[in-house]
């Protein structure tokens, strides 16, 4: 196991049970709360009556709109100050009490009037309202290179096909929680939330207040996925209205079912994909366009296509995404946003089409590979996506694979599909401090927070590699808006984005000591030239002259009490790259079909991952294996089912919802390819994303592989198979 | 309604408490005792974060009432290690990284537990089987397996 194979920092915490989540955090006469939600999927509150939940034992105090519409209006805080219903299951209150129960009890005995008003149930309701959003994430909604018209109507070959994918839920293992006080005009806010920072901003604009008296915590967070960040900010403030009415600590945790409704889902996509091809192959024209579901109170959606455009050399490629409008749930980013649905699509069409050519899938996409962006008129940062090809098709042995329809073992019929996979490499700005204390003890501090992923292990490692120190000397401190700005937990750029800014805190504090040392008469290293200095084992040492002494011995020298450095770093100014920069892999699958029962399996999972330097490669498994399960779970488990007569969501429940369990998981091979990247700093790029996707179309292409059915929507169920649907 | 004393043994230690009738036994270890260890999913039973055992059974805490511990023995999370020593389960899944959030980790440990207690040496097949219902979001289990497999093989050399 290689020496950078460190274990994860808090995890003794957490083996031991002595992780304290931010639900968790004790509070001298805490309250808990209950939302009161209402059953209609659009119209009006009318009325919210609590006469009757004030009798019920325990009843503390009740927020509604009437609390917060003192709130600036904002887009966070528009569900809360208004009275009009958005969706089925919209809260409109919050109570407190003495205890949960008490709580629920007492927002069950809320009477809510409301008027009903028609609605939107799902987006096949309302195809003629479809619009185009301005953008999609960061990049325009609608892109048009060459003439894709002109070229698939002279195409040899087109593949042209439909693809859905359907709304999944993010469902972290710990429900976003908050627990709140206030302390005169001061908030403190213990939530599970991906920004701390971002959400300190929020209050500060609701509640129309300084930041500095606001402090946001968030030390340990038990998952989030794209899900713990803005939507769960009303919620939080109705928590905070509820605290400052009674002037005491109230608790908010969302239930399991609250997590089907409240916090965002990946969203519906319908998706037209046509690709055109020379008879030799070469991709000669492609359109993508998506027709995708967001809320009536919000807009957002995924950037499905844009991959499309980066993908694979083509001189001409349009993309479009437009937006429904529906009674819904509002659509938030969730695990490799636009990557894993618009992959699908992309990937499966670019089976489709090797079948129809007669070449070998991987073949096809080599032949295709983009030497450099064509979508911008620029070169890669690095692309090792052919390396990945190459790499894993070795390790998983695709030369042997059989011809269609023929592999059977036992019951099952063997199918092997591959696919890519790609997610851009960017930064956001963040600043570290890190302090050292006289006897070698190494502080870092970053108010970012870690999701689970590993952020205080990447941020531990990355200061010990720099000071030459073990790893176990340095303390980590992260989740705290009193701590230098941080970045929030998405689009897989924390590591990258925090460790040019330790780079540049930890260089100020080696040149600050090899300053000392070489002033210092009574070092062995006096006199010395600064450029011959290095840090390692704990030592300053000189490279030539075979001379050096703990670091710490220069400090205690100089009776200091220690020192303290902060890097600074930027974010990534798109306009401005010289090269772009994305993670890249190639994934193969084996499945089975149950030829009986069309039950299908993963078998095995080849994944290989080209994505910069790997500053851990025990965690960088970790996180591709958890990313390719939750692939898993999107090809074949995950669906949500509205009921599109009163727009409720049937089975809120983890047993109604699939997701993948223990008896689902595959065998993996996973193939670290690792980048020197001299435009990005410490060539890191991010990781998270990438085992997310492709692994969807990878399957289904293994399915058509094994029983030469080719189904073209996610979740790919047994009744696909069976051809009942 | 007037609350019920119940007498109980977690993790060897005699404890007393009382409790509304509705309480189940994971609220009554989280909200009263502060044993935060065991963790609350989805209070339906479904994803076994809450995962205890009850005079050596298996069980989701979500789905008992804290009055129905009266006269048992209960075992959390609290309970694996011996003071500063990792339980064997414990050290595994620290080397395998076969954690990330952290939040269904205790269920797997305190059911990992449970199934070496009663077959000392599972087949993978088995470990797979036994935690099909434990859900993990984060992790992808492939690791999860490995450290329950290795830490069986390092009990029963011991």
């Amino acid at each position: 196991m290689s020496d950078r194979s460190v274990p994860r920092y808090e995890a003794a915490l957490k083996v031991t049970g002595r992780a304290a989540y931010e639900g968790e955090v004790p509070a001298v006469g805490l309250l808990h709360a209950a939302l009161v939600e209402v059953p209609i999927a659009r119209g009006d509150v009318v009325a919210v009556d609590a006469s009757e939940a004030e009798r019920t034992s325990g009843f503390a105090t009740m927020v509604s709109y009437a609390d917060a519409e003192p709130l600036k209006p904002s887009p966070a805080t528009a569900l809360i100050r208004d009275r009009a219903v958005h969706f089925a299951g919209q809260p409109v209150a919050l109570v407190v009490a003495d205890t949960l129960s008490a709580a629920r009890d007492a927002a069950r005995a809320v009477r809510v009037t409301t008027q009903a008003r028609p609605s939107v149930t799902h987006m096949a309701q309302a195809l003629n309202t479809a619009y185009v959003p301005a953008m999609v994430g960061r990049f325009p909604s609608v892109s048009n290179r060459g003439d894709a018209t002109a070229a698939l109507a002279d195409a040899d070959r087109v593949v042209r096909h439909r693809y859905e994918t359907a709304a999944n839920i993010h469902h972290p293992l710990e429900p976003h929680a908050v627990v709140c006080w206030w302390e005169g005009d001061k908030a403190v806010v213990h939530t599970s939330t991906q920004a701390v920072f971002g959400t300190r901003a929020m209050i500060a604009h609701a509640f129309n207040m300084p930041p500095a008296d606001i402090r946001v915590i968030s030390r340990l967070l038990g998952g989030g996925f794209g899900c713990k960040g803005q939507l769960w900010w009303p919620w939080m403030f109705l928590a905070m209205l509820a605290a400052k009415k009674t002037g005491r600590p109230v608790r908010l945790e969302l239930t399991r079912a609250q997590m089907f409704r409240l916090v965002g889902r990946r969203q519906e996509t319908v998706q037209d994909l046509a690709l055109g091809f020379s008879t030799n192959g070469c991709l000669t024209g492609i359109a993508h366009h998506v027709t995708a579901q967001s809320s009536t109170h919000a807009e957002y959606s995924d950037a499905t296509a844009v991959y499309t455009r980066y993908l694979y050399a083509c001189p001409n490629v349009t993309t479009s995404h437009l937006l429904v409008r529906t009674n819904e749930p509002q659509p938030v980013p969730m695990r490799a946003p636009g990557t894993a649905p618009g992959l699908f699509a992309l990937e499966s069409a670019m089976d489709e089409a090797a079948v129809r050519l007669g070449f070998d899938p991987v073949d096809l996409r080599v032949r295709n590979f983009a030497d450099h962006d064509q979508e911008a008129g620029r070169p890669w940062s690095s692309n090792s996506l052919r390396d990945c090809y190459c790499i894993g098709a070795e390790r998983f042995g695709w030369a042997r694979r059989p011809a269609q329809g023929t592999a059977v073992d036992g019951r099952w019929r063997i199918g092997w599909g591959m696919a890519s996979t790609m997610y851009p490499a960017i930064r956001q700005a963040a600043k570290v401090r890190v302090q050292l204390a006289a006897d070698g003890a190494v502080l870092v501090q970053c108010g970012t927070q870690d999701m689970g992923s590993g952020t205080y292990t990447a941020l531990g490692q990355i200061t010990a590699d720099a000071l030459g120190v073990p790893v176990d000397r340095v303390t980590v401190e992260l989740g705290d808006t009193v701590l230098p700005d941080g970045p929030f937990s998405g689009g897989s750029q924390v590591t990258a984005s925090i460790f040019p800014a330790a780079a540049a805190a930890t260089a100020k504090l080696r040149a600050t000591i090899a300053a000392m040392a070489i002033a210092d008469e009574a070092s062995p290293l006096a006199g010395q030239r600064l450029d011959d200095l290095e840090f390692r084992d704990g030592s300053i040492r000189s490279r030539s002259g075979n001379v050096g002494e703990p670091w710490a011995n220069v400090l205690a020298r100089k009776g200091t009490e220690g020192l303290e450095a902060e890097g600074e770093s930027g974010a990534t100014q798109h306009p401005d790259l010289t090269a772009t920069s994305m993670g890249y892999g190639a994934v193969f699958v084996e499945i089975g079909v149950n030829a009986g029962l069309g039950e299908i399996r993963v078998r095995r999972v080849c994944g290989a991952f080209a994505a910069g330097r790997i500053l851990n490669p025990l965690l960088a498994r970790s996180q591709y294996v958890g990313g390719l399960v939750g692939g898993i779970g999107m090809a074949l488990h995950e669906r949500t089912e509205t009921d599109r007569a009163t727009g409720r969501m049937l089975g809120e429940t983890l047993a109604d919802y699939l997701i993948p369990t223990h008896a689902d998981m595959p065998e993996f091979d996973i193939a670290l390819i690792e980048e020197d990247d001299p435009h990005l700093p410490g060539s890191v790029k991010g990781i998270g994303m990438l085992g997310t996707a492709g692994i969807q179309a990878a399957i289904a292409n293994a399915v058509f592989h094994a029983v030469g059915k080719r189904v073209r929507s996610l979740p790919i169920r047994i009744e696909d198979v069976l051809g009942r649907r | 309604m007037a609350k019920h004393h119940v007498q109980t043994t977690i993790n060897g230690d005699p404890i007393e408490f009382l409790c509304d009738t509705e309480e189940t036994l994971l609220d009554v270890l989280r909200n009263q005792l502060n044993m935060t260890g065991t963790k609350e999913g989805c209070s339906t039973g479904d994803c076994g974060a809450c995962s205890v055992t009850v005079d050596n059974r298996l069980v989701c805490s979500c789905l008992m009432l804290g009055v129905e511990a009266n006269g048992k023995k209960i075992g959390t999370i609290e309970g694996l290690a011996s003071g500063d020593k990792l339980h064997p389960l414990q050290q595994k899944f620290l080397e395998h990284a076969a954690l990330q959030c952290g939040v269904c980790t205790p269920g797997f440990l305190v059911a990992s537990k449970a199934l070496l207690e009663k077959n000392s040496n599972p087949t993978e097949t088995e470990v797979r089987y036994w935690l099909a219902g434990n859900l993990c979001r984060c992790t992808g289990y492939d690791k999860i397996v490995r450290a329950v497999m290795d830490a069986a093989h390092e009990i029963r050399s011991a």
